[in-house]
């Protein structure tokens, strides 16, 4: 552990704090300029994080920052990060801005909640993945509630206000489950400390104790499951899926991208860093069941994906299945399943992200989104559909983009685990280029359809600006699908210690008739 | 009387006098708000300050009945804090309908005398005036629209159910006088751990008392099934009167509860245990499910202050299972829940500063464009009382399941009922902020000016709620020394 002189992850997480205030001081026009200031800001300190990162010191935290919050319960404010969380941090901040930047045209109103909504966000996001006390990581977590409920409810579409209460009641009723488990845990360990409060929150301490002592099993159970239930709502999975399409067809274009890129991400992230080494036995235990269930989100979310009628609900639904892969690698207990679920997370979050982008640039010119009314876009707008292609074939999983690698090394992983789990997952896999590459052709191919004539001038190709968010996005799904190893690298040390942690859990016998 | 008890009575002995001053005044200068305001006020912070230094030694006064210790020197200042805020949200509402302010600050200022007696009283009769004292200053203030035919029908029902539940509790006390021969707490406490030891049951007399007493107490805290008043007390209140009768009776009545049940019937607190955690469990879940078809925002709150009685019963719970914590995380939960709910209602009673403008949810639509600012205080209020971090509210409720979730056994279960309902409950809270942001106004209502009376303790209620929330190291560490004092 080492203990840097700057707080450089304080700086990061309320940096976007420090925008918000500034938008609130400064009149209206001020709001895009002084957002778009601060989340680069943000994201360039996020970069000098992964330059003074060094992936050597294998799954130790880095950048360590405590301090006393609470001393009555031994609550702190720790903030530190490994690989996995270094990385989830940087494709935040680079989201953000290019979220933020997204955002200039299609938000009209409001612009200065707007923008203040959205910093609020991505500091909640960042303090989720480098806190390091459970207590600061339900803050952070619940956090992120609000502005997301906002940017959906104020800016989205018809059925917003819908969507958005069924998002937070979702979401909270998980997340306030977790909130007993993670209290629960920390008297359990303070009761197995002789009463001492200390640590009872450290997230480095509970790992220690779950690793040496261990957490009884009834506890387990209990606690696995509310924390489950917390990041299955989130990732979502199946069958806790069904807010995710309300909400992705309502929020604006940036509220999409953000809540595919990162807050979907929060869920495995909370898997991976908190359920699995904190409660190893019952992690083994549920193991199966949570590997069935991945398993029904991968081919239920193609399948119904196949049928939709809406780009972003294709989108949407191709995420369910997307994410299935993530929590399929995670639970498989298995080197090459991690490495794939945390790369999987990575390039989910760039390439739908981008997609969610590409359908916003479409649905600012037609002001529809059902693939029906579209058709011909390759004549009219050649460079919007060469993009779109491109962002296509590595949702696809074309070797050679990043989406190949995630899912290759899950596939290898569930393989080594149980071959028939791998035969099923790879069935999708060709699922999912035929609903991909089928919208692809109804959008992209053929007669310019009436619909598109009739916008006549107003359907034109991509912008600048456009190209501006688009482009890092296409040149990290390049560099990614080329040179995994640059991620694998980083995450090597996470992905060891998790699978220590866990190969130390046994599968609890349950008795259903006792 | 010796002199050491009258330092030790000198702040309620002050407040009698306050109140008594602020009439004095109104005789000099009739009819003007501003010298009102202003010695009350400065009292009311003359009154904090008298009870920091009284209740730095923990002292009894006439024979032990009267006692200032930490726990009393908590409340006191609670109750101050109430009162003081009521007074700055008052204006502004009772002015435009012509409603004196003198007379309301002399009610109100009646009221704190008898929650500062509660607070203090160590015998059962004094507890029992400490009571009435500050219930009937409570109907009247519920009537103070003499010319609305709500706040009369408020007020009549109030006043009936609640002298109803007051001799009921009266009626509990004559048992447990009876039983004990004692009317003094300790005294009490003693001779029933003597009466109960080795009996396997309790005696029919005993069980009788603990029902009234039961009885009595969940009607004066608004627990379901004792909640009927309630509603319509509230929803036909002066504003700035619900939000005080929202928060100070109720934390009056959990200061008795305090007094009677966790120090004078801790002897047989198993059989209390099991009442209070059902009483928690439908309080919460009823007082929730009713609010969430509310249209009207001040009964909405109504409903939401039972669910929140709810969450403070788990707290209750949990210390009779065996858990301080638990009567720690009942103070904090009263602190927090004091601060927000006041300032949710002040922004009602903002809105409603033009006579004739109700408390529906339209009046609401579209706030966050007409009044940014109060639309965002409001949000805050509103987060707080669902419980999202980082507010008073979060901290309040994370304590008291922790607290429950210590206790283990069916305490623990009641923290699982308490994290649904708050789930449920940010359904009815987040409803007023999709009409403030989310929808547009109804008709186009200009602003009106809102005095900085208000503003100011607003801004207060908005400090409170955010600092208890990110720092509660020092609150802890006070409401620590009050449940150690029991």
């Amino acid at each position: 552990m080492q203990v840097t002189d700057v707080p450089i992850l304080t700086l990061i997480v309320f940096l976007p704090l420090a925008g918000t205030i500034l938008i609130a001081l400064f009149p209206q026009n001020a709001a895009r300029p002084i957002a778009l200031g601060t989340s680069v800001g943000t994201w360039i300190l996020s970069l000098f994080l992964l330059l003074g990162f060094s992936p050597g010191r294998g799954g130790l935290f880095q950048y360590v920052e405590v301090a006393s919050w609470i001393p009555a319960f031994g609550i702190q404010y720790k903030l530190g990060v490994d690989g996995l969380s270094l990385v989830l941090v940087v494709l935040t901040t680079t989201l953000s801005w290019i979220s933020i930047l997204a955002s200039f045209g299609p938000i009209k109103t409001r612009i200065k909640e707007y923008m203040a909504s959205f910093l609020i966000l991505e500091l909640g996001m960042i303090g989720v993945f480098v806190a390091l006390d459970t207590f600061l990581f339900y803050i952070f977590w619940e956090v992120v509630l609000v502005p997301m409920y906002l940017i959906i409810g104020i800016w989205g579409g018809a059925n917003r206000i819908y969507a958005t209460i069924k998002f937070v009641l979702y979401t909270l009723v998980g997340s306030l489950l977790m909130l007993v488990a993670i209290l629960a845990v920390a008297f359990a360990y303070q009761d197995a400390n002789g009463g001492n409060w200390t640590g009872a929150f450290d997230f480095e301490a509970l790992r220690a104790h779950a690793g040496t002592v261990g957490f009884a099993d009834g506890l387990q159970l209990l606690a696995f499951a509310a924390f489950f239930l917390a990041f299955a709502i989130k990732v979502p999975m199946f069958p806790f899926h069904t807010w995710l399409p309300d909400a992705h067809v309502e929020a604006p274009t940036a509220g999409s991208v953000i809540l595919a890129g990162v807050l979907l991400k929060l869920g495995a992230y909370g898997f991976i860093r908190y359920a699995l080494p904190l409660f190893p036995d019952a992690a083994a235990t549920y193991a199966p069941l949570i590997i069935v269930l991945s398993l029904i989100a991968i081919i239920y979310g193609a399948i119904v994906a196949l049928v939709q009628p809406d780009l972003k609900k294709l989108v949407a639904y191709s995420s369910v299945s997307h994410m299935g892969f993530v929590t399929l690698g995670i639970f498989i207990f298995q080197e090459q399943g991690l490495q794939g679920a945390i790369l999987q997370m990575v390039n989910h979050g760039l390439i739908t992200g981008a997609l969610f982008l590409l359908v916003g640039i479409i649905y600012e010119r037609t002001h529809d989104r059902t693939i029906a009314k579209m058709g011909g876009l390759a004549g009219r707008t050649p460079v919007y559909a060469a993009v779109f292609g491109f962002f296509l074939f590595a949702s696809v999983g074309l070797p050679g983009l990043s989406g190949f690698v995630g899912e290759f090394l899950v596939l290898v992983g569930a393989f080594d685990f149980s071959p028939l789990v791998a035969v099923v997952a790879t069935f999708v896999m060709i699922l999912a280029a035929a609903y991909l590459l089928w919208m692809f052709q109804r959008v992209v191919f053929g007669e310019l359809s009436d619909f598109l004539k009739g916008l006549g001038g107003h359907l034109t190709d991509i912008t600048p600006v456009e190209i501006l968010t688009l482009a890092p996005l296409g040149a990290l799904v390049v560099v990614f699908g080329l040179f995994p190893g640059l991620l694998l690298d980083l995450i090597a040390g996470s992905v060891a210690t998790v699978l220590g942690d866990v190969a130390q859990g046994t599968a609890i016998q349950i008795a259903l008739w006792p | 009387m010796a002199w050491s008890d009258v330092v030790t009575i000198a702040p309620f002995a002050a407040a009698v006098l306050l109140a008594g001053l602020v009439l004095v005044v109104d005789l000099v200068r009739p009819g003007r708000t501003g010298p009102i305001v202003a010695v009350s006020l400065a009292g009311l912070a003359g009154l904090a300050a008298l009870t920091l230094v009284t209740g730095q030694t923990e002292a009894t006064a006439f024979d032990g009945s009267y006692s200032m210790d930490a726990l009393t020197t908590f409340l006191d200042l609670l109750f101050i804090a109430i009162v003081a805020l009521t007074i700055l949200f008052a204006p502004d509402y009772l002015a435009p309908r012509g409603l004196p302010m003198a007379e309301f600050t002399v009610i109100l200022l009646f009221a704190l005398t008898g929650a500062m007696l509660i607070s203090a009283s160590t015998d059962l009769l004094v507890l029992f005036i400490g009571l009435e004292l500050m219930v009937i200053p409570g109907y009247l203030l519920a009537g103070f629209h003499k010319s609305d035919a709500y706040s009369t029908e408020g007020a009549i029902k109030y006043f009936l159910l609640g002298s109803f539940s007051s001799a009921i509790f009266l009626f509990g006390l004559a048992f447990v006088w009876g039983l004990t021969g004692s009317t003094r707490v300790d005294v009490v406490a003693m001779r029933l751990t003597e009466i109960t030891a080795g009996a396997a049951a309790l005696s029919p007399g005993l069980a009788m008392g603990l029902a009234f007493l039961t009885t009595g107490v969940a009607f004066k805290i608004a627990a379901v099934p004792f909640h009927y008043w309630t509603p319509d007390a509230y929803q036909g209140s002066p504003t700035p009167v619900t939000g005080y009768l929202s928060v100070g009776p109720k934390i009056g009545a959990f200061a008795l509860i305090l007094r009677l049940f966790v120090e004078a019937l801790a002897a047989v607190r198993e059989d209390w245990l099991i009442i209070v955690v059902v009483l928690a469990a439908t309080t919460m879940t009823l007082g929730n499910l009713v609010a969430l078809t509310q249209n009207n925002v001040k009964r909405m709150l109504a409903y939401s202050s039972i669910a929140h009685t709810g969450y403070m019963l788990v707290g209750l719970a949990a210390y009779a299972a065996g858990r301080v914590e638990g009567l720690e995380g009942l103070l904090y939960y009263g602190a927090a829940y004091s601060f927000m709910n006041l300032g949710a209602f002040a922004i009602i009673a903002a809105l409603q500063k033009r006579a004739g403008v109700t408390s529906s949810l339209d009046t609401f639509a579209g706030l966050g464009r007409r009044e940014p600012l109060l639309a965002i205080l409001m949000t805050l209020f509103l987060l707080s009382l669902t419980g999202i971090p980082p507010t008073a509210g979060f901290f309040g409720k994370a304590y008291v399941i922790l607290a429950a979730v210590q206790a283990g056994g069916p305490v623990a279960i009641l923290a699982v009922i308490a994290v649904l309902n708050a789930a449920a409950a940010a359904f009815y809270y987040l409803r007023v902020v999709v009409y403030m942001f989310m929808r547009d106004p109804i008709g186009d209502d200009v602003a009106p000016t809102h005095g900085r009376l208000l503003w100011g303790g607003l801004w207060v209620a908005t400090a409170l709620t955010i600092l208890l929330g990110l720092i509660p190291g020092p609150l802890l560490e006070i409401v620590g020394n009050a449940a150690r004092a029991l």
